[in-house]
C-alpha cells in the first residue's frame, strides 16, 4: 500500500512515521509550489477555498508519483474542511486515477484500524501503539524545532541559517526509525540551533502574534514563508496555532490544549456567540491576548472566501480598538503576489516601530 | 407573530441598487453577496425602527448529527453588532433547534418584546397557522412574495414600511404552458431576490420556459433523495442537493438551473456534489448560475437564452 496525504507544514513527519510504522508505503509528495496549487485550482470548484486547491494540487502530485492510496480526515462540520476528502477524492477519480481512499471521521474508526491488517508486521494493536508512539515523538520533536528556530532567528548573523539548522534538524528526526532514535535525533536537533551564530541581543525585537485561519498560518507555500520572513526581519513571531497542537487536539492526549480550547471560546464569547466551525476563537482570543501580553501588533491570515475567518475579519477591527494592538488583515488566494504581500509586510512593520517610538 | 404581540413591524425595501452598495460598502470585501444584502437591508432600516430584530440560524432541523446552516447565517449577529455603527438596539432570535425548540424560542421573543404569556401563546399559534398556510402556497408553485402576500397581505415592501409599488417585476407563478420546463435550484434569497438574480424567474418565462421552483418539491421526496447522499451537515445545502437530485430524475424536467451565489462556501462544495456524484448520463441537463453583486443583466440573459436554445435543439435533433 503506497500511502499519500496532503501537506501541512511539517506535519508529513509525524504523519509518515505513523505509516509506515503500520507498514505501509509512504509517498510525500513535493512541497506545495506555485504549479501544484495551479493544478489543483485547474480541477477545483471556481470559488471555494483556497486550501482545497492546494491540497488536491498535493494529491495529484502524489497520485502521479505512485500512490495507490490517498488519506484524509473527513467530517460533518460547518466548516468545508470536512468536505474537502469527499470531493477531492470524487474529483480525482474523475480525472482518471484509481486509488483507494481512506476518510478518517467518515468511515468509523474501525474500518481505518483495519485497514492495515495486511501491511502491518506482526500484531497489528502492537503496531497502532507503536506507530502513535513514533507520531507523538516526532510531533513533539519538530514542534520543539519549530519554536527554537522562531527564537533564534531574529538573532542571527548570517541570513538563513536558522532555517539551514531548522531543515538539517527535521531531517534527521524524519530519518529517525525507532524511539530512541528518535530521541537522539531530538537532542542532536536542538543542538544544531546551539550553534546558529547570533548577533549579542542588542535590540528589542518586535514580537507580532501570527493567527488566522489554521493552514494559512501553518502552511509556508500559502503565506510565502511568512515566520522565516518576519524572523529576518529581525521580528519575534508567535503562531498561535501549531502543527503539533493541530495533530494532538483530535487525539485528547494532552488535556493542556482541551483546556486551552474552552479558555479560548470563553473569552472570545462577546465577540463570536456560536461555534462556527473553525479557528475563530483562537483568532479572536489571540489577538486579545496579544494585546494583553503587550505584543506590538497582529498578523491575521486567512484563504480568500473562508467563512469563519471572515466572520472574524468583520469582527476584528472592533476588538483592535477596544485593546488598541494593530492586527494586519492578509487575505490569501492562488493569485497573491510574494511581493504585494511583501509591501504589506514592510508597511506593516514600518507602523509598529514608528508606534513604538511613540 | 410580531404583530400578534402588539409590535408594528416595518420591512426593509426591496434591493436596489442603492440598497446593495450601501451593504458592499459596511462589509467586508471578500464576503458572500447574501451577506452583503443583509448589510444593505440593515442600513435601510437604520433610522425606521425602533429595534432590529435579527435572526441566528443555527440549526433549523432535528437530525441524530449535528447540523448546522452555515458558519456566516451563525455568526451573522455577532458581524452585525461589531461593524456597524449606531444600531438600534437589537432584537435577537437564535433558532437552535438542536437544543432548544422553534416555539420555545418564538416564545422567548415575544417575552422580550414584553408581552405577557397568554398574548405570546396565541400570537405563536397564528403565527404557525400562517407559516403552515405560507409553505402549501409554495409548494403550489407561487414565489415566496406572492405567497406572503396571500397569507399576510403584505409581501417584502408591500408592507407597512413601504412608501412605493416596487418598480420591478415579481415573477409571476409558473403556468405550465411553456414547453421546455426548467427546475431552479438555488436559494431562495437568491433567485428571489430580483435585483441580484436578474429577474431570472419571469426571464425564463419570457422564453417560453416553465419553471419549477425547488419549494414545489415535497419534503418527503427531498429525503427520500437524500438517503442517497448521506453525510452533509449544511441543511439548506441538503435541501439543494435533495432538489436537484429530484428534478435530475423526473422525466419531465428539460433542464436543472443551479443558481449559486458568490464566494458562498457551502454552495461550492454541495455544486461539486451535485455535478459529480449526482448527474447520470440519463439526467437532463444543468447549468451552473453564480451571481454576485458585480453580475451583469446581460451575462445572465446570453446565459439563460444559450441554455434554453441549448435544450429545444437538442430536442429537435432527438
Amino acid at each position: 500500500m503506497k500511502v499519500a496525504t496532503p501537506h501541512m507544514g511539517n506535519a508529513y513527519i509525524p504523519l509518515s512515521a505513523l505509516l509506515s510504522n503500520l507498514g505501509a508505503e509512504v509517498i510525500i509528495p513535493p512541497r506545495p509550489t506555485r504549479k501544484s496549487i495551479d493544478m489543483g485550482a485547474l480541477h477545483a470548484p471556481e470559488f471555494v477555498c483556497l486550501p482545497f486547491k492546494v491540497n488536491l494540487g498535493d494529491n495529484l502530485r502524489a497520485l502521479e508519483m505512485g500512490a495507490d492510496t490517498l488519506a484524509m480526515v473527513s467530517g460533518m462540520w460547518a466548516c468545508r474542511f470536512g468536505y474537502y476528502g469527499r470531493v477531492q477524492h470524487k474529483i480525482l477519480k474523475d480525472v482518471g486515477f484509481e486509488f483507494d481512499s481512506i476518510l478518517l471521521g467518515r468511515d468509523g474508526l474501525l474500518p481505518v484500524y483495519n485497514k492495515f491488517r495486511d501491511t502491518a508486521s506482526g500484531n497489528l494493536t502492537r503496531a497502532w501503539v507503536h506507530a502513535f508512539r513514533a507520531f507523538r515523538a516526532k510531533s513533539h520533536a519538530m514542534d520543539k524545532f519549530e519554536k527554537e528556530s522562531r527564537r533564534v532567528r531574529p538573532f542571527e548573523r548570517d541570513r538563513g541559517s536558522t532555517s539551514t539548522a531548522l531543515a538539517d534538524s527535521l531531517a534527521l528526526v524524519h530519518q529517525a526509525h525507532t524511539l530512541k532514535e528518535i530521541a537522539a535525533a531530538s537532542d542532536d536537533g536542538l543542538a544544531m540551533f546551539k550553534e546558529v551564530e547570533v548577533e549579542p541581543g542588542s535590540h528589542v525585537p518586535l514580537q507580532i502574534a501570527v493567527l488566522g485561519e489554521i493552514y494559512a498560518v501553518l502552511e509556508p507555500a500559502l503565506n510565502f514563508d511568512i515566520d522565516r520572513k518576519l524572523g529576518e526581519m529581525g521580528i519575534m513571531s508567535y503562531p498561535v496555532m501549531s502543527v503539533y497542537k493541530w495533530l494532538t487536539r483530535p487525539l485528547k492526549t494532552d488535556p493542556s490544549l482541551i483546556i486551552d480550547e474552552k479558555l479560548a471560546r470563553r473569552i472570545a464569547k462577546p465577540y463570536i456567540a456560536y461555534v462556527l466551525g473553525g479557528e475563530e476563537h483562537q483568532t479572536i482570543t489571540g489577538t486579545i491576548r496579544a494585546a494583553r501580553k503587550g505584543y506590538d501588533g497582529v498578523i491575521h491570515l486567512y484563504p480568500f472566501t473562508c467563512m469563519p475567518e471572515n466572520i472574524c475579519r468583520t469582527i476584528l477591527p472592533s476588538v483592535e480598538a477596544k485593546y488598541d494592538i494593530p492586527v494586519l488583515n492578509l487575505c490569501l488566494d492562488e493569485h497573491a503576489s510574494p511581493t504585494g504581500i511583501a509591501t504589506r509586510l514592510e508597511a506593516f512593520v514600518d507602523l509598529l516601530n514608528q508606534r513604538r517610538k511613540r | 407573530m410580531l404583530e400578534g404581540v402588539g409590535a408594528e413591524v416595518v420591512l426593509s425595501e426591496p434591493t436596489g441598487a442603492a440598497l446593495l452598495e450601501a451593504g458592499v460598502r459596511h462589509c467586508v470585501d471578500d464576503i458572500c453577496v447574501p451577506v452583503k444584502l443583509y448589510y444593505g437591508h440593515v442600513m435601510d432600516l437604520m433610522g425606521r425602527c425602533d429595534t432590529l430584530f435579527i435572526s441566528r440560524l443555527v440549526s433549523v432541523e432535528k437530525a441524530e448529527n449535528d447540523t448546522y446552516t452555515c458558519p456566516k447565517l451563525i455568526g451573522l449577529p455577532d458581524m452585525i453588532k461589531s461593524s456597524l455603527e449606531d444600531l438600534p438596539p437589537l432584537l435577537e432570535f437564535t433558532v437552535d433547534i438542536q437544543k432548544r425548540s422553534l416555539k420555545s424560542s418564538m416564545k422567548r421573543v415575544g417575552a422580550a418584546l414584553g408581552a405577557p404569556a397568554k398574548v405570546v401563546r396565541q400570537a405563536l399559534a397564528e403565527a404557525l397557522l400562517v407559516q403552515d398556510s405560507y409553505e402549501v402556497e409554495l409548494l403550489r408553485g407561487l414565489a415566496p412574495e406572492v405567497a406572503m402576500k396571500r397569507v399576510l397581505g403584505n409581501g417584502n415592501g408591500n408592507g407597512n414600511g413601504s412608501k412605493k409599488e416596487p418598480e420591478r417585476k415579481t415573477a409571476p407563478p409558473p403556468t405550465g404552458r411553456g414547453d421546455v420546463h426548467i427546475g431552479l435550484v438555488g436559494h431562495e434569497y437568491l433567485i428571489h431576490d430580483y435585483f441580484i438574480s436578474h429577474n431570472l424567474p419571469s426571464r425564463l418565462e419570457r422564453l417560453g420556459a416553465s419553471v419549477t421552483y425547488m419549494t414545489q418539491v415535497p419534503a418527503a421526496d427531498i429525503e427520500r433523495e437524500l438517503s442517497r447522499y448521506p453525510g452533509i451537515s449544511w441543511t439548506y445545502e441538503k435541501e439543494l442537493l435533495g432538489a436537484a437530485s429530484h428534478f435530475l430524475g423526473r422525466k419531465d424536467i428539460d433542464g436543472v438551473m443551479l443558481v449559486e451565489g458568490f464566494a458562498c462556501g457551502p454552495d461550492s462544495i454541495i455544486g461539486e456534489i451535485i455535478t459529480r456524484e449526482v448527474i447520470t448520463d440519463d439526467s437532463p441537463p444543468l447549468t451552473t448560475l453564480v451571481l454576485d453583486e458585480h453580475t451583469g443583466e446581460a451575462g445572465v440573459a446570453t446565459r439563460v437564452e444559450a441554455f434554453v436554445d441549448l435544450i429545444r435543439r437538442a430536442r429537435r435533433k432527438s
